[in-house]
This record gives C-alpha cells, sequence and structure tokens, in this order.
C-alpha cells in the first residue's frame, strides 16, 4: 500500500461561522469547492422563475459541490444558511493535496465511480444501438411494400425510436438503398422511400445476427445438392403431404440424393412442417425465404 | 492471489467486501442476468468491485482468468485504516460518490425501459397487422427488439410485465420456446405506439386522448348499448338521443348533455350525427348518433391506461 508521507503538505479545509441568510455558494462565482454543514442548516434555493423556493434543505453532516470539484459539473442552485450555521469549505487545491496522499487504489476508486457515474450519465443521450444498419433495416422491414414514405418522417419516428443521430440514420437509408433493398427517390423538393420487398430486409437483420455471431449462415451455406433439392421443392405443389421415406422415394426417382441423414438436415432447414399422421408438406414460407436469400446473396452480403 | 488461466476469481452473485485490482494478466467478466451483454475484459491497472468493498454487494460479475493473472485484494478493514488517515469528510465524499452512482444507474434503468417501449410496441403492432394472428411468440419478439433497439431479453420482459400488469396483454404457455405475448384486443397495442408517436414527433398530446367530459360520454354510450344489447351493424352501434340524455342524466355525475358537451367526439369523427350537427342547435334537433364500437371500446382502455403507464413502466 503507497501512502507516501505528505501529510505536511496537506492544505487544510477551512472552517467557518456564518450567520442566517448568508450566500455559502453562489453558482456564478465560478468556484468548485465542496461545502460540509457541521452544525445549523443551508438550504438550495431556486429563483428561476422570479420566486424564491427552497430545493432542498442541508442538515448537519451533509455536504455539496463533490460532482463539481471531481467532475467540473457546476452545482446549479445557490446555497443560503437558513440558521447561523458552521460550514467546513474543502477548496480545490485542499482536495488536490489531499488525493495526493491517499492510497492510489482509494484514488482508483474515487476515479472509477466518478467515470461510471459520467458515463452513464452521457449513455442516457446516445443510442443503445451497436449495429445502426441493422436497427434501421429491423425497422423498414415492417413498412408496407411499395408505398411511398417521406424519408423525413421515417427518420424522425426512427430517430425517437433508437436515438441514432441523424446523419448515421440518412447514411443508412443510403447503405439499403445501394444494396437495392429500398428506392430512394427525390422529387426535388423531398425524398421518399420506398421498400422493394419488406423479406429481402428481415432475410439482412438474420445474416447480420448471424455474422455478428461469427457463425455460417445456413442459407448461405448450402451444398449444391442441397440447392437443387430447394429448387426442385419450390417446384412441387406446395399443398402435397407425404410421409418422409415417401419424400426420399419421391426426391431420389428426381434423380436428386437424399438419404436419412440429408433427409433430417432439410427438416433442420425448415423446409417442411408436419401434418399430421408422420407426413409432412412443403414449408412455403421457408422455402420463398431460402430462394429470396440464394437469389440476392450479392445485395445481402453488400459486394455488389 | 495469482490465478491459472481458465480459473475462477469469483461467481456473480457471490457475497463479497473486497475490491480487486488486476496487476497483470487478463480477467474475464460474464453475466447471466444479461447474456446478450459482451464479455469484459480487465487488464492490469482495472479495478473491480468498488460496491463489494464499500457497501458488501455481491459480485456484479463472473471473473475467470484468461490468462496467468495476478490481483491485489482490498478488504474492508484496509479500507478503514486508509480513511482513519484522512479526515472525516472524506468518508462523506466516498458515500456521496457511490450514491450518485446509484441514482446514475437508476435512471439509466428507468431511461432504458422508457426508450424500450415503443420499440417493443412498434415490433408488437407490425406483427400483429402482418399476420392478423392475435399473438406473437416472445422469442420472436426479443430478437427482433433486440435488432431494433438493442433491448436485452430482461428488459422486454420486465416491459411486457408491466403491460401485463394494466390488462393489455397476457404471456402464455410454459416453457421459453413455446411462450406466446397475446393481446386482449387486437388494436390496443397499435393505438398505444401511434399516440406515444404523435406525442413525441408533435410534441402534443394525440387526439386519442380525451378528455373527461368525452370519457364520460363515450362510457355512457357504451353503458346503453351493453345494457339494452343493441345490435351491431357492420360494427356500427345506434343509441337515440333520448337514450343518451336519460342515461347520462343517471350516471355523469349531475353534467348535462348538450350539443356543446357532444361536438368534440363528432369533430373527433368517434360519434356521427343521424342528421347534420349544429353546435347551436338543441341536442334533440338530431335523433340519434352511431359510433364503431370497437373503436370506442378500444379508445376506452387506451385512456384508462395512458395515464398510468409511467408509473407502471418504471
Amino acid at each position: 500500500m503507497i501512502t507516501g508521507d505528505s501529510r505536511k503538505k496537506v492544505i487544510p479545509p477551512t472552517r467557518s461561522h456564518v450567520k442566517a441568510g448568508f450566500v455559502v455558494y453562489s453558482p456564478d462565482s465560478g468556484k468548485r469547492n465542496i461545502i460540509i454543514l457541521d452544525e445549523g442548516e443551508l438550504a438550495a434555493i431556486d429563483r428561476s422563475n422570479g420566486l424564491k423556493s427552497t430545493v432542498f434543505k442541508m442538515h448537519p453532516g451533509d455536504l455539496i459541490g463533490v460532482a463539481a470539484l471531481l467532475e467540473h459539473e457546476a452545482f446549479r442552485y445557490p446555497i443560503e444558511a437558513t440558521s447561523d450555521s458552521t460550514i467546513t469549505v474543502v477548496t480545490e487545491e485542499c482536495m488536490e493535496s489531499e488525493l495526493k496522499t491517499l492510497p492510489l487504489w482509494m484514488l482508483a476508486v474515487i476515479k472509477s465511480l466518478s467515470s461510471k457515474t459520467r458515463k452513464l450519465k452521457e449513455a442516457l443521450h446516445k443510442t443503445r444501438c451497436e449495429n445502426t444498419l441493422k436497427s434501421l433495416a429491423e425497422f423498414c422491414s415492417h413498412l408496407e411494400a411499395k408505398k411511398d414514405y417521406a424519408i423525413k418522417d421515417l427518420a424522425r419516428e426512427f430517430q425517437w425510436m433508437t436515438k441514432i443521430p441523424k446523419p448515421t440514420i440518412q447514411e443508412e437509408f443510403k447503405a439499403l438503398a445501394r444494396r437495392k433493398f429500398l428506392i430512394l427517390d427525390n422529387n426535388g423538393e423531398e425524398t421518399s422511400v420506398r421498400i422493394a420487398n419488406p423479406l429481402l430486409l428481415q432475410i439482412f437483420v438474420d445474416y447480420l445476427n448471424a455474422t455478428e455471431k461469427g457463425g455460417n449462415w445456413e442459407p448461405f451455406s448450402l451444398d449444391l445438392n442441397q440447392k437443387r433439392l430447394l429448387v426442385k421443392l419450390s417446384a412441387v405443389d406446395q399443398s402435397q403431404e407425404m410421409d418422409a421415406p415417401a419424400w426420399i422415394a419421391f426426391f431420389t426417382a428426381q434423380g436428386l440424393k437424399l438419404d436419412v441423414a440429408g433427409w433430417i438436415r432439410v427438416q433442420q432447414f425448415g423446409w417442411f412442417k408436419p401434418s399430421g399422421d408422420n407426413a409432412f408438406a412443403p414449408n412455403t414460407d421457408k422455402i420463398k425465404y431460402y430462394l429470396a436469400a440464394l437469389r440476392y446473396e450479392t445485395n445481402i452480403r453488400g459486394v455488389l | 492471489m495469482r490465478f491459472s488461466a481458465g480459473e475462477y476469481v469469483c461467481l456473480e452473485g457471490d457475497k463479497a467486501n473486497t475490491l480487486y485490482i488486476v496487476k497483470s494478466g487478463m480477467l474475464v467478466g460474464s453475466s447471466k442476468v444479461n447474456e446478450d451483454a459482451p464479455l469484459q475484459n480487465f487488464g492490469p491497472g482495472s479495478i473491480i468491485g468498488e460496491f463489494s468493498l464499500l457497501e458488501s454487494e455481491p459480485r456484479e460479475l463472473t471473473l475467470r482468468a484468461a490468462e496467468e493473472t495476478e490481483i491485489q485484494v482490498i478488504d474492508q478493514d484496509m479500507l478503514q485504516s486508509a480513511l482513519e488517515q484522512h479526515p472525516g469528510w472524506f468518508k462523506s465524499i466516498l458515500t456521496f460518490l457511490a450514491a450518485r452512482n446509484r441514482i446514475a444507474q437508476k435512471n439509466k434503468q428507468k431511461n432504458d425501459l422508457i426508450q424500450a417501449l415503443p420499440s417493443l410496441l412498434y415490433i408488437f403492432s407490425a406483427h400483429l397487422q402482418e399476420t392478423g394472428a392475435d399473438s406473437i411468440p416472445l422469442a420472436l419478439l426479443h430478437k427482433k427488439i433486440l435488432a431494433l433497439n438493442n433491448t436485452p431479453a430482461d428488459e422486454t420482459d420486465h416491459l411486457l410485465a408491466s403491460l401485463e400488469s394494466l390488462g393489455l396483454l397476457k404471456t402464455v404457455g410454459k416453457h421459453d420456446s413455446e411462450k406466446q405475448v397475446k393481446v386482449e384486443s387486437l388494436q390496443i397495442i397499435p393505438l398505444l405506439y401511434e399516440t406515444l408517436r404523435y406525442r413525441a414527433l408533435n410534441q402534443k398530446v394525440s387526439p386519442n386522448i380525451l378528455s373527461m367530459t368525452e370519457q364520460m360520454v363515450l362510457t355512457t354510450f357504451v353503458k346503453i348499448a351493453r345494457e339494452n344489447n343493441v345490435p351491431l351493424q357492420n360494427g356500427l352501434c345506434t343509441i337515440t338521443t333520448d337514450q343518451l340524455k336519460a342515461e347520462a342524466k343517471r350516471s355523469m355525475h349531475g353534467l348535462t348533455l348538450t350539443s356543446r358537451t357532444i361536438a368534440p367526439l363528432i369533430d373527433k369523427g368517434l360519434l356521427k350525427p343521424s342528421t347534420s350537427f349544429d353546435i347551436h342547435a338543441p341536442l334533440e334537433s338530431v335523433s340519434f348518433f352511431f359510433a364503431d364500437f370497437e373503436k370506442i371500446l378500444d379508445l376506452l382502455e387506451l385512456n384508462r391506461i395512458f395515464p398510468l403507464l409511467d408509473k407502471n413502466l418504471v
């Protein structure tokens, strides 16, 4: 433990007695002191609306000005003595000299608490979104297809929801437009947004989720045989129901390779849905999803 | 203290009253409470557990050594002896800083919840409208809100519990994978989203928020319809002016129903008069009023829950 031996260098705080009505701190003074009330009573006064009102009262042992001194965050109200009081004033120089005598770990604790509080306060005004492109894609995926929306209205709504700054939102709209997920149209007065196909935006969000986790995304991991099965499946009657051996036989008869392991894999993709009595029917939504992902792979990957 | 790579230093929730300072190596912190949060790395110079030292708070993270790591442990006796060498006010400063941090944490939590509500309502509304269903799988809701606003699942669950306590929805199903969030009315969630959106973007109260008088008139309208089993035609319910006046006399606490009382509801399109409406003419000049019954029920429900929303959320 490092404590040093610098007690002699410590500048002591000043203790003073003040009469009722005395202003012990004024925000205009620019001073950054800690005021500790030893005896009596102090009050924070608000005169902003022309009337004098008490914001809070301080009792012996209470103190103010810590944030002002340690974090340069000025206390906004004047402090007055409401009765004859005794106060201790810790000036910036006094605090500095005291901090120098602290063990390093305690100094680190003070700094850490201060810094964590400051970060929490700053975070109140910041977005929580780490991937702003994904966030906007999710938002746009719930808009109606082929309908014109004013970009400024969408941006305001999206900003209210996410706190993402406007310039970032504008950039992300352009990024989605570059991938052809939406169309930006400027008629000279205002820019409108039209969603080409909301499903593509949903697929894009899923793709980003998978890549963020570092794993392979299933639609882009299909082998050639699986892709052939998918294309064949998209062409069969979607109301057709058969059990697993019948489906395997069906694909085999079409010259496609599908064994039991392959069938299980296809089941994991969700291309079939159970339809009772051990029968399965093609899952149209999933098939469309996989086909769209493969067809627009370059748009999704952003390698246009 | 020295820890080998992979060795656990402490577990989340452990009772604790010490501070750790990483002298060399690297600790990795994880939390089960917030599983979606990324792992935190603590290299040389990092300090962990200020609140365990100052207020004996349990460990917030599970800490594991990522490599050969040396940490210094500061306990409360060391804190006490250090404080004894300094003036009494110094302890007050530490207490103040800790309390201030706690307040900032609570404010952040409240702010996050308030911030997450529109995202939840937006996703939920969109799903109801896109699918025509009256529910959404909880796992899907978690996933989409995380994508939209980076809201973790526990915060979404907290919001859902608040909305459930207001009677707007219900989470059904035993296992997490089977859980569905079901709405009581298909329109109330979109209506609530639209009301919040209008307030935020226009900086004024949404027309969906009714005055007390408007609510009383509509409540009277609904009461007559229910008590008399008034049939609906294409969702529209018709009540005669005489019925409305008679019931209003009984249930509107002395308020006299006049054309002026009814006028704001007609302006908002909630009540429709049988003939052209003149605010200066006696109410009896209109023989009956009709309205979209479901819409009125949803609006009254919205007005019931809206004032309770902020209080229930945080």
